[in-house]
C-alpha cells in the first residue's frame, strides 16, 4: 500500500520521528511522577501509622490495656483515616473500627501489609479502598493492629495518571497536525523550487521561483536559485549571441573563399592558371578566419571564468614601456607622434598575457584610425583613488557619443572603419580583459581637433590595485 | 631531423609528417602517448611533436615519463587547448614550446626547427657569425663585413635570435614570443616594422640582403 503523499515527504517524517522522541519522553516523565508520588505517598502513610503506633503503645506501656482501650475508643469516634483494631492474645477482636483484622499472621515481630478496604463510598457504591497497617504484639499478648485508609491519595494519583495521559494525547494530536502543517509549508516551499527547476530542465529558462522576501532559508534559496538562472541565463544568451555572430561574420569569409576555390578550380581544368595563387588566398582567408575564431573564443572563456586565469602581481609600468616600445616604431611608420607617460611602480594583480592583448589592441586602434599627421599617446598612472589607470587617446575621428557602449560589442563596426582591416573583436576581448580584472573600460572624447583631425578617442583601461 | 610525431587525430598526423618530410625530416609517426613512449625508447629523435589530448597516455604524461627517465630531447607540445594555463601546465610538464592548433604550417616548421637547432648550439657561444655578419655577445658589437652597426637594445637581441636560428625560417609569433617574452596576437604588422628597421641598419649599404621575408612564413637571416 503506497502512502498519501504527504506521509512520505521527508518534514512529515521528520515530525513523526520528532513526535516519536518527544511521546519516548514524556512517557518517561509520566511515569517517573507516577511512581515518585506513588512511592511518597507510602512514606508518608508509613510516617503517620508509626506516629499513632508509638503514642497507642507509649500508653499501653505507662497506663496498662485499659488505658489503651479507652483511648482506641476515643480515637475512633473522633473519625479520620485511621484504622484501630486491638485483639487479645488469641486475635479475637476486642476495640476498634475494623472487625478483624486484615493481617491473618500473628506474627511476634511488626508485620507490614498493603491491603483493600471494602466500603461504601459517598454515593453508597461499594468501593474497594486502598490501604496500609501494621500489626504487633504487645508485652502483653494481646495483639494491635493500626493502619491508614490511603485511598484519597491512590484516587488522586490515579486521576493525575489520568490527566497526564490525556496531556500527552493532546500534545501528540498538536504535534501531529503541527506537524502537518509545517510539512505542508515546507512541502509548498520546496515545490515551487521543484517546479522551477523542472521547468528549467524542460529548457524553459525564463522560469523563476517567487520570493517573499522573508529571510528564511527556503525563500534565500529561492533567492538563490533566481541569482543562479539570472547568470545561467545570461551566459547561455551570451553563447547564443556569440554563436549567431560568428557564424555571420565566419559565413562571408567562407563563401568568399568557396567562391574563390571553385574559380580557381574551374581556371586550372581549363589550364589557365595553375591555380597556386587561389590557394595561396585562400589559405590567407582561413588563417584570418581561425584568428577570428580564436579571438571570439578567448573573449567567450574569459566571460565564462570566475577568476583571472594564471594570475600574478607585477608592474604594470614595465607592460606599458614593452607595449611602448613595440609599437612606437609602427606608429612613426604611419607619421604619428608616439609618446608615452608611465608612471613608475604600478602593481597590479592579473594576467600579463591578457592585459598585453588588451593594451595592443588599444594602441593598435589608435594607429589604425588616426590618419597620418597625429598623435597617439600612451599612458599609465595611478589614480587618486588607488586604481591603475592604462590610457590611449588618439586625434582621430573619435567615436560619437550614440556609438561608444556599441563599439564595445562583438563583431561592431562602424560605417567609417570598414576600410580598415580587423574584425571589430578589438575592444570587446579588452572589456572582457577588463571584468575578468575588475577593472572597466572607459571611453571619452579626446584632446579635440586638431588641424582638421577629428575630436579623437580616449580609451581608458582601468585596474583596481594589486 | 629524425622527429617522433605522436598525435591521435590520423589525419592530422599524416599532414604534419608529410609537410616535415617535404622539408627534409624524417617521421616516425605514433597514434598515443603509450605508443609514443614505446618509439621514443628507440631513441635517435632530434625533436618530440606531441599532442596534449591522446587515449591511454596523453602527452603531459608521456613527456612527464620521458624527462624522469633522463632524456632530454626537445618537446613541441600542440594542443587544442590555447589558455595561458593550458600553456603553463605543457611547458612544466617538460615541452619547451607550445603550439595552439590549429595552426600555420609554417610556424610548425619553423619552431621544430628552432628546437632541433637551440639543442645542437648547446654550448655557451661569445661570437656570432652569419655570413659577413657578426656579433660580440660580450662587448655586445655587431659589424658586417668589418663595419660598425649601431643597434637598439631590442634590435639587438631581435638580431642575436635570428642569428641563432640563422638559415631558418623564423614566424611573426615566434618573434613575439621569444624576443619580447608577450605571447599574444599583435593585430598589425608590429614586427614587420622592427624587422624593416633592423632590415636597414643591417643591409642598407650592401648588395646582398641578408635578412630575407619568407612569404607566408616570416623571416630567415641567410648567409
Amino acid at each position: 500500500m503506497r502512502l498519501p503523499s504527504v506521509f512520505r515527504r521527508t518534514p512529515f517524517r521528520l515530525t513523526l520521528l520528532f513526535l516519536a522522541l518527544f511521546a519516548a519522553a514524556a512517557s518517561a516523565l509520566l511515569l517517573y511522577i507516577y511512581f515518585a508520588s506513588r512511592a511518597e505517598a507510602a512514606t508518608r502513610a508509613e510516617a503517620d501509622i508509626r506516629r499513632e503506633l508509638s503514642a497507642l503503645t507509649a500508653i499501653y506501656r505507662e497506663r496498662g490495656v485499659d488505658a489503651l482501650n479507652a483511648e482506641l475508643i476515643d480515637r475512633t469516634s473522633k473519625g479520620g483515616p485511621y484504622l484501630f483494631l486491638l485483639m487479645d492474645a488469641q486475635g479475637r477482636p476486642q476495640t476498634g473500627n475494623i472487625n478483624e483484622s486484615p493481617i491473618v499472621e500473628h506474627a511476634e515481630s511488626e508485620r507490614w501489609e498493603k491491603f483493600r478496604l471494602s466500603g461504601a463510598d459517598a454515593r453508597g457504591r461499594v468501593a474497594r479502598r486502598a490501604a496500609m497497617g501494621v500489626q504487633l504484639r504487645l508485652q502483653g499478648g494481646e495483639l494491635l493492629f493500626v493502619g491508614e485508609d490511603i485511598g484519597e491519595s491512590e484516587a488522586y494519583l490515579n486521576r493525575l495518571s489520568l490527566f497526564l495521559w490525556g496531556a500527552a494525547g493532546i500534545v501528540f494530536l498538536l504535534g501531529l497536525g503541527g506537524g502537518l502543517f509545517v510539512s505542508r509549508q515546507v512541502e509548498g516551499a520546496l515545490g515551487r523550487l521543484n517546479a522551477v527547476v523542472d521547468s528549467v530542465q524542460a529548457g524553459d529558462l525564463k522560469q523563476r521561483v517567487p520570493v517573499r522576501n522573508t529571510g528564511d532559508e527556503l525563500d534565500e534559496l529561492g533567492g538563490n536559485m533566481n541569482a543562479m538562472l539570472d547568470r545561467i541565463e545570461q551566459s547561455m544568451a551570451s553563447i547564443r549571441h556569440a554563436g549567431d555572430a560568428i557564424a555571420h561574420d565566419l559565413r562571408s569569409p567562407l563563401t568568399r573563399m568557396r567562391a574563390r576555390l571553385e574559380v580557381a578550380l574551374i581556371d586550372a581544368d581549363a589550364g589557365r592558371v595553375d591555380g597556386r595563387e587561389a590557394l595561396a588566398r585562400a589559405l590567407d582567408e582561413a588563417d584570418d578566419l581561425l584568428k577570428t575564431f580564436n579571438t571570439v573564443l578567448s573573449i567567450a572563456r574569459l566571460q565564462a571564468a570566475s577568476d583571472i586565469p594564471d594570475p600574478a602581481v607585477f608592474d604594470a609600468a614595465d607592460l606599458a614601456a614593452d607595449m611602448a616600445e613595440l609599437y612606437e616604431p609602427a606608429a612613426e611608420d604611419k607619421l604619428l607622434d608616439f609618446a608615452a607617460q608611465i608612471e613608475r611602480g604600478l602593481e597590479v594583480r592579473g594576467n600579463r598575457a591578457f592585459l598585453a592583448q588588451a593594451l595592443a589592441n588599444l594602441i593598435d586602434n589608435a594607429i589604425k584610425y588616426t590618419p597620418a599627421g597625429g598623435a597617439v599617446m600612451l599612458r599609465a598612472r595611478r589614480r587618486s583613488s588607488g586604481e591603475v589607470e592604462y590610457s590611449v587617446t588618439d586625434t582621430g575621428p573619435g567615436v560619437p557619443d550614440a556609438d561608444r557602449e556599441r563599439i564595445v560589442e562583438r563583431f561592431v563596426r562602424l560605417d567609417n572603419s570598414r576600410s580598415e582591416a580587423g574584425h571589430g573583436l578589438g575592444l570587446s576581448l579588452v572589456q572582457a580583459v577588463a571584468e575578468i580584472h575588475g577593472g572597466r573600460l572607459d571611453l571619452a572624447e579626446g584632446p579635440g581637433a586638431v588641424d582638421g583631425s577629428g575630436p579623437g578617442l580616449r580609451v581608458g583601461l582601468v585596474l583596481p590595485p594589486a | 631531423m629524425r622527429i617522433l610525431i605522436v598525435e591521435d587525430d590520423q589525419e592530422a598526423s599524416v599532414v604534419m609528417a608529410r609537410g616535415l618530410t617535404e622539408s627534409g625530416h624524417d617521421c616516425v609517426t605514433a597514434p598515443d602517448g603509450a605508443y609514443g613512449l614505446e618509439e621514443a625508447h628507440k631513441g635517435g629523435f632530434d625533436v618530440y611533436v606531441v599532442d596534449r589530448m591522446m587515449p591511454r597516455l596523453d602527452g603531459v604524461g608521456m613527456v612527464e615519463t620521458l624527462r624522469r627517465e633522463g632524456d632530454q630531447t626537445p618537446v613541441l607540445f600542440l594542443s587544442a587547448l590555447g589558455e595561458v594555463e593550458d600553456r603553463v601546465t605543457g611547458l612544466k610538464a617538460g615541452g619547451d614550446d607550445y603550439l595552439v592548433k590549429p595552426y600555420a604550417f609554417p610556424e610548425l616548421i619553423a619552431r621544430v626547427e628552432a628546437l632541433a637547432r637551440r639543442r645542437e648550439t648547446g654550448s655557451v657561444q661569445t661570437v656570432l657569425k652569419v655570413g659577413d655578419l657578426e656579433m660580440n655577445l660580450i662587448s655586445r658589437e655587431v659589424t658586417r663585413a668589418g663595419r660598425d652597426i649601431d643597434l637598439q637594445p631590442r634590435e639587438f637581441q631581435l638580431l642575436e635570435f635570428l642569428m641563432r636560428h640563422a638559415g631558418q625560417s623564423v614566424t611573426r609569433t615566434m618573434l613575439l614570443e621569444k624576443v619580447w617574452e608577450y605571447h599574444f596576437d599583435p593585430q598589425t604588422n608590429v614586427i614587420d616594422v622592427h624587422i624593416s628597421r633592423l632590415r636597414s641598419k643591417i643591409d642598407k649599404g650592401f648588395d646582398r640582403a641578408v635578412l630575407q621575408t619568407v612569404r607566408g612564413a616570416g623571416y630567415r637571416l641567410e648567409a
